[in-house]
């Protein structure tokens, strides 16, 4: 059940000469009049929703919102399976995983990115071509599947880890590259396959896009904290968030009983999850 | 917040009240109504909602207020649910619908349910269309839903017009409505070894719903959300085969393969491209935002059907 509170967070700074709102999900300052957030696209006329046990639904962007990058726009559109539809700017580029792509003007420019690596990516089941598209023109993407996409503009000096093929697009101004998954126990239980992406920005804001199945939550964990789940479900994550696998034993009595495996992340640090997910059998 | 309402202008707004009775366009279907009802009576579209235009000119399917009724012939059909939308058809003696079996939730035990033959059912089941339509004949309720979230899209058919609608999406159609199948003429072929394949990214089949003499109703599944755009004599878009949900007949499609640019020196066996839908006006096409990736082995390309390209 969840419960109307304001989350734990930075205060949105007073006494500024201009009167601002702060946006809760991403910090952007925002101008007083403004109903949804520039840079993310968060509701700010809805306070947010976070759950008695902490964890705070991402918001939900409104049909038809409107968010800025760079020289660019992005507008969200559609409830049920949203598309993110980018108008780029000259010189302004996006790299993503081809088959997400829905539309585009017969103009946009496509290159493919170097990347290092590309047949271990091949061989892990990665995509191991990630196009880019040059503006100016239009070009829109989506995924195969009901759920939510998860604006996360990342700050200079942010590192994030997340799920593979999880990610809709980035803008160019994000590092991209990616992480093996340590331990040998992580790869054969932890349901993450080998590889996490890893979006990294240097001294310049970046936007990036993922799209989550079903709903996405989110919650900070403080240096220490310790929170379990299902690896299927994990989405997200700062990267100064550890994860680790640890057993369940189920003992029944009877036959020995069972073991499931759970991912453990220990803070400091975001952690997203998603509600639907691939359900990893217990052995 | 910008982008709502839309900046650009609108290329289906609503028409302005016009004459001295207070009436109604339907943005959606053009029905004029006088101003009561909430939902268009031919295509359950809200009409107390202004259709939601992109900047970039696609209007989003105008979504129906849960329970919205729908008249065809003497009969009608409510759609219910929003998530998962059914279709419930109460049938009239002398009104029928026909529909791929899989389609049906429940029915009356008085509605007849019997099949339709269909020509060319050889065919059509190499092509893994269905093989037998099913028709439904009054009076009683039938109702219809498909397992995916996404929406219904009610397709009223003025007479001596037609729509082209992709394969496995069409849910339901009066039975006044014409039903016939055409192929699309979208193919590529690559060799592996010795033997040739022939992909088809859009299917072998396209179905083809006309209106003779009276208007007919063809109501279509789209996964996710639906977008809908009107294209000008000689405008171009491109989209992908498999996003495609319907199109007027007067929009010609032929595919485009485009190739990115790419430093790859010693991977060079390996062909990345990028098929698109190649779709010219005028007139309307509809595309949804949950679809399937288009197969591609990425082997070289042997033939194919007509195909403009474009290499960065």
């Amino acid at each position: 059940m969840s419960n109307m509170s304001n989350p734990p967070g930075p205060v949105p700074v007073s006494a500024a000469p201009v009167e601002r709102i702060q946006c809760q999900w991403c910090q952007s300052m925002n101008e007083k009049t403004a109903l949804s957030c520039r840079t993310c696209g968060a509701p700010l006329d809805i306070r947010n929703l976070v759950s008695e046990s902490g964890w705070r639904e991402a918001p939900r962007i409104k049909d038809m919102t409107e968010i800025h990058f760079a020289n660019s726009t992005c507008q969200v559109e559609g409830e049920i399976v949203p598309v993110a539809e980018i108008n780029l700017a000259q010189g302004d580029t996006v790299y993503f995983e081809h088959h997400v792509m829905l539309w585009k003007d017969p103009r946009v420019s496509m290159t493919v990115m170097q990347m290092p690596g590309g047949m271990k990516r091949a061989l892990a089941g990665m995509p191991f071509l990630v196009s880019i598209a040059g503006g100016p023109g239009r070009v829109a993407f989506s995924r195969d599947a009901t759920g939510e996409l998860v604006i996360l503009p990342l700050h200079p000096g942010m590192e994030l880890d997340v799920r593979e093929h999880a990610f809709l697009l980035a803008s160019s101004h994000i590092a991209y590259s990616y992480i093996r998954i340590k331990g040998l126990r992580n790869i054969l239980f932890g349901g993450q396959g080998m590889f996490m992406d890893r979006f990294v920005t240097s001294n310049v804001p970046g936007l990036l896009i993922l799209h989550g199945y079903g709903n996405v939550f989110e919650r900070t964990l403080k240096p220490g904290e310790i929170i379990l789940i299902e690896p299927g479900a994990f989405l997200y994550k700062d990267s100064t968030v550890t994860m680790d696998v640890e057993m369940q034993q189920l003992t029944t009595g009877l036959f020995g009983g069972t073991a499931m495996s759970l991912a453990k992340m220990t803070g400091p640090g975001r952690v997203g999850i998603q509600s639907m997910y691939v359900h990893h059998n217990t052995e | 917040m910008t982008g709502y309402p839309p900046t650009t202008p609108r290329p289906t707004a609503p028409a302005a009240p016009s004459g001295p009775a207070r009436s109604n366009t339907c943005a959606w279907c053009g029905t004029v109504t006088d101003g009561t009802p909430l939902s268009c009576p031919h295509c359950g579209a809200s009409m107390d909602v202004r259709s939601t235009v992109t900047e970039s000119g696609w209007t989003e399917a105008p979504g129906q207020h849960d329970m919205a009724r729908i008249q065809f012939g003497n009969s009608t059909v409510q759609i219910e649910g929003a998530y998962v939308p059914v279709i419930d058809v109460n049938l009239t003696a002398q009104d029928s619908v026909y529909f791929p079996h899989h389609v049906l939730l429940w029915k009356e035990p008085q509605t007849k349910v019997t099949t339709m033959s269909l020509k060319g059912a050889w065919k059509r089941m190499m092509a893994g269309m269905p093989v037998v339509m099913t028709q439904a004949q009054g009076p009683g309720r039938i109702a219809f839903s498909r397992d995916a979230p996404g929406e219904m899209m009610a397709l009223p058919i003025q007479p001596g017009h037609s729509v082209d609608v992709r394969e496995h999406i069409f849910v339901v159609a009066s039975g006044t409505t014409a039903y016939d199948w055409f192929q699309t003429n979208v193919w590529f072929t690559t060799k592996n070894g010795d033997e040739t394949e022939t992909h088809y990214p859009l299917g072998m089949y396209m179905d083809r719903f006309r209106a003779q003499n009276t208007p007919g109703l063809v109501i279509v599944h789209g996964a996710g959300n639906v977008f809908v755009r009107t294209l000008g004599p000689g405008e171009s878009i491109l989209v992908k085969p498999t996003a495609i949900l319907f199109k007027d007949s007067t929009v010609q499609m032929q595919l485009h393969m485009e190739t990115p640019k790419s430093n790859f020196g010693l991977l060079s066996f390996f062909t990345l491209r990028y098929m698109w839908l190649k779709l010219s006006g005028p007139g309307r096409v509809a595309v949804q935002s949950a679809f399937e990736p288009v197969e591609d082995d990425g082997r070289a390309i042997t033939s194919t059907s007509p195909t403009t390209q474009s290499r960065w």
